[in-house]
């Protein structure tokens, strides 16, 4: 049995949640950078509104600088409700003119350098701890002009960072939650995605396994085009399985059938023998029963030699065989007993072939072919064995012909004699009707094809075309 | 006994001392514990406020009955005074300051001066009643404006500013030295009431330029300018602290209590706790008691002060209040607006303004 490997589902859960979770760490990491800009931006907005009504209201009067500060400037400010503010407006001279005196870090450099290149005043904006907190402070300068007097004034607004963190936060805050509430139901979007899609296998496991072990027939599942080839493979395998098993449920009838009619014959001929008080008729009887008996020993050879070829075929594996070799030397084995029933066989043919294949169950195979030959050969015939090599649309094929000159096969019985058992209605000649069938089997092995021809004038032509494949050679 | 006997001698003659005095500065009155125990274990809580200590004192004995152990030291102060001590004298700072004088106890709080604070009772009052869980608001006062019904000879009692004007102009050289009102260079209160009235109306002008023309007499706290209003030295005191005033009209039917109904202006008495506080727990209990419905109770029924909080019920409640006649509730924002009140510039400005229609010759004034 294969390993169980890992779980398509598992792997797509972990995939997809990797990828959730990666896309969403990143969304909430942005969203964090983002609210932390977006809440500086807001209220360094505020910081240089505030700042801005404070330089509104500052003006020059007879070389005297007048501060009326409004309160919109400090309403500003109090939009952020819990934080601290502090701020103070200086000259050029580093004089405090009102508000705080001790504030901390003031960029008086850039401050006095935009003051002299006689520009506009840019807010500049910097952090500094002040009272034990940190305050966000904006400075900005103010250009008073009276005649030909020019005075800068420094106004610099400082604020504690609550209520950016707490904007921060908040914004960060929604964010967590909507990405939360995202992350689950995209999670579980897929997850029902990912169930619909295996649904399928689902499907096909549930009706294969709901079937009882009899019931081979094609399995009837809506599946999707990507799971279509899976089904039919099956369905293909089940119809192998299908006709293997029935022909083996036919086979099995067949060879009882075939075994228990000897079987009768003997019981019945034995009886008789028993009963015979001539002794000249028992001994013709005692003969019948040992015909009947080699008979019965032949059928079962020939069964035993399928099973064996079948369990061959499972564990041997291919090896190159001499094709020429194979047929010469089973000629040599059925010479003998060919002339026992004075036919003759003449081997034809001056090639050298080469295959890929089993020796035992090519030699089998032409062992069945060659003897059937023999049996339907009318005394005095010939049986004629030869290896060629033809062009099929210029392709060179292996051939091998075994012709015989007995009465022939009607074109009505070449399409059962492969088949177990079987035997012509106008067959007298005695046979198990397995060993064709056992030939045509080891051909298929090989991928051979079999052909029959009538033989002129008369007479049977059985014709293995081997396939052009690789392992194969030849010389003429 | 002979000692509380004599503690309570003295507790009298102080106060007589307080009444007394018109330009006082400090006066400290000592509540001791409750315990009776001898050799217990006493601590002191230190109070520095600038709340008449009449009206305070149902609050400390609610505080002394819940903690016995507990004495209480309050030194009684104008706003400014106190302000300016705890500025200059670092090592004498008190657990507790109470003051009305928002603006004041706000920089201090801005400062950095307050500790923070989260108490449980902060549920109890409105949100916009507290800063930073430093400054906490327990009071919901109208500024108002107070009579003598005397020198209305007839005419309808004022209700509004205008009215007011309109009076002063009728009465004309009669209220000549009548008209009292806040020094607001040295009171605090007095100075933010009159900040914050020069942000509301246009009248503010126009009452200024009167109050100098008729050389209204400046006070430092409301007991000093009632006590002359009952007195007959001034008939019109403007931007009174309410809960004395109505006080005032209660024992005094011919002094009448008017809230403009123009605005009516709201101040919240503030406290906080000193970040270099001696006794921080002991006051952070006070703090508890001030803002809870037990000490809300107290202010509504035996303070005569107006308290904060919206549940609670009693003859000076919030609803009692509003029952009242009286124009828009104005309430001073208790949050960074206060900056502008202790703005030095703006302050400058304020007082350059005041001195001039204040102590200017009557000659100039006309011009």
């Amino acid at each position: 049995m294969a390993k169980a490997t890992t779980s398509i589902r598992r792997q797509l859960i972990l995939m997809v949640a990797t990828v959730l979770i990666f896309i969403n760490v990143l969304a909430l990491w942005s969203a964090h950078v983002y609210a932390n800009r977006t809440a500086k931006e807001s209220y360094d907005r505020l910081l240089y509104g505030s700042a801005l009504q404070m330089a509104e209201n500052i003006n020059i009067l007879d070389a005297r600088v007048y501060i009326d500060l409004p309160v919109s400037a400090f309403e500003t400010l109090a939009l952020s409700t819990s934080d601290r503010a502090f701020y103070s407006i200086m000259n050029g001279q580093y004089q405090v003119l009102t508000g705080y005196k001790d504030l901390p870090n003031i960029p008086f450099t850039q401050l006095l350098q935009q003051s002299s290149e006689k520009e506009k005043f840019i807010p500049i904006y910097y952090e500094a701890m002040y009272r034990d907190e940190m305050v966000r402070f904006v400075a900005l300068g103010k250009r008073l002009l009276e005649g030909d007097s020019v005075n800068d004034v420094f106004i610099i607004v400082g604020q504690t960072l609550d209520a950016r963190r707490a904007a921060a936060t908040e914004i960060s805050q929604m964010a967590l939650q909507f990405v939360t509430l995202f992350f689950f139901i995209t999670l579980l979007l897929l997850l029902f995605v990912i169930w619909r899609v295996l649904q399928p296998l689902q499907t096909i496991k549930q009706a294969i396994t709901e079937r009882s072990s009899q019931e081979l027939s094609p399995l009837d599942a809506n599946v999707p085009s990507e799971i279509a080839p899976l089904l039919k493979s099956i369905n293909y395998f089940m119809a192998q399985l299908d006709s293997t098993l029935n022909r083996l449920k036919r086979f099995t009838a067949e060879a009882a059938h075939q075994i228990r009619t000897p079987l009768a014959g003997l019981n019945s001929q034995a009886q008789n023998a028993i009963d015979e008080t001539d002794e000249m008729l028992r001994q013709k009887q005692l003969q019948h029963i040992l015909e009947s008996s080699n008979l019965l020993t032949n059928t079962v050879n020939q069964l035993l030699s399928r099973a064996t070829l079948t369990h061959r075929y499972q564990s041997h594996p291919f090896s190159p065989v001499s094709l020429d070799y194979v047929i010469k030397e089973t000629c040599r084995d059925l010479v003998v007993w060919a002339l026992e029933r004075e036919v003759e066989i003449e081997y034809v043919g001056d090639i050298k072939a080469t295959i890929n294949g089993d020796e035992f169950a090519l030699k089998q195979m032409l062992q069945n072919i060659i003897e059937n030959a023999i049996k339907y050969s009318p005394k005095g015939g010939v049986v004629e064995v030869e290896l060629m090599i033809v062009f099929e649309q210029s392709v060179p094929l292996i051939v091998l012909q075994i012709r015989d000159q007995g009465v022939g096969v009607s074109d009505q019985d070449k399409e059962h004699i492969f088949e177990y058992f079987y035997r012509s209605p106008d067959n007298f000649a005695s046979g198990s009707g397995i060993g064709l069938s056992i030939a045509k089997d080891v051909a298929e092995h090989h991928d051979a094809r079999f052909h029959l021809k009538d033989n002129q004038p008369t007479g049977l032509i059985v014709e293995v075309i081997f396939p052009q494949r690789k392992g194969l050679s030849y010389e003429s | 006994m002979k000692v509380s006997y004599l503690l309570g001698l003295g507790l009298i003659l102080v106060s007589r001392m307080v009444f007394a005095d018109a330009v006082r500065q400090d006066s400290y009155i000592a509540f001791p514990s409750l315990n009776k125990q001898p050799n217990h274990q006493e601590d002191v809580l230190a109070i520095y406020g600038a709340v008449n200590h009449q009206a305070i004192e149902p609050l400390f004995r609610a505080y002394q009955e819940k903690y016995p152990n507990v004495a209480i030291h309050y030194t009684e102060s104008n706003t400014r005074h106190l302000y300016e001590q705890f500025i200059s004298l670092p090592n004498v700072r008190p657990d507790v300051m109470l003051s009305p004088a928002m603006d004041l106890q706000f920089k201090l709080a801005n400062d950095g001066y307050a500790l923070a604070y989260n108490s449980p009772e902060l549920v109890n009052v409105p949100k916009g009643a507290h800063w930073r869980n430093e400054l906490f608001g327990f009071t919901y006062e109208p500024i108002v404006t107070a009579i003598n019904s005397d020198i209305l000879a007839g005419d309808v009692l004022p209700q509004s500013r205008e009215q007011l004007l309109n009076l002063i102009r009728n009465k004309n050289y009669l209220l000549d030295d009548k008209m009292g009102l806040f020094n607001i260079e040295q009171s605090g209160l007095g100075y933010l009431t009159w900040a914050y009235d020069g942000q509301q109306s246009r009248s503010y002008g126009r009452l200024l330029e009167a109050f100098g023309r008729h050389q209204a007499r400046l006070y430092t706290d409301t007991s000093s300018m009632l006590n002359a209003l009952l007195k007959g030295q001034i008939f019109i005191a403007y931007n009174l602290v309410g809960a004395y005033s109505y006080q005032w009209s209660q024992k005094y039917a011919w002094i009448k209590t008017i809230m403009p109904t123009d605005y009516t202006t709201i101040i919240m008495r503030t406290a906080f706790i000193p970040r270099d506080a001696q006794q921080p727990t002991l006051a952070k209990r006070f703090i508890d008691l001030l803002l809870s419905p037990e000490g809300q109770h107290v202010l509504a029924n035996q303070s005569g002060i107006t308290p904060i909080s919206t549940k609670v019920k009693g003859p000076y409640s919030r609803d009692e209040l509003s029952k009242l006649p009286h124009g828009i509730f104005r309430p001073i924002p208790l949050g960074l607006e206060l900056l502008i009140q202790t703005d030095d510039a703006k302050k400058q400005l304020i007082y350059h303004e005041w001195d001039n229609a204040m102590f200017a010759e009557p000659n100039n004034l006309s011009q």
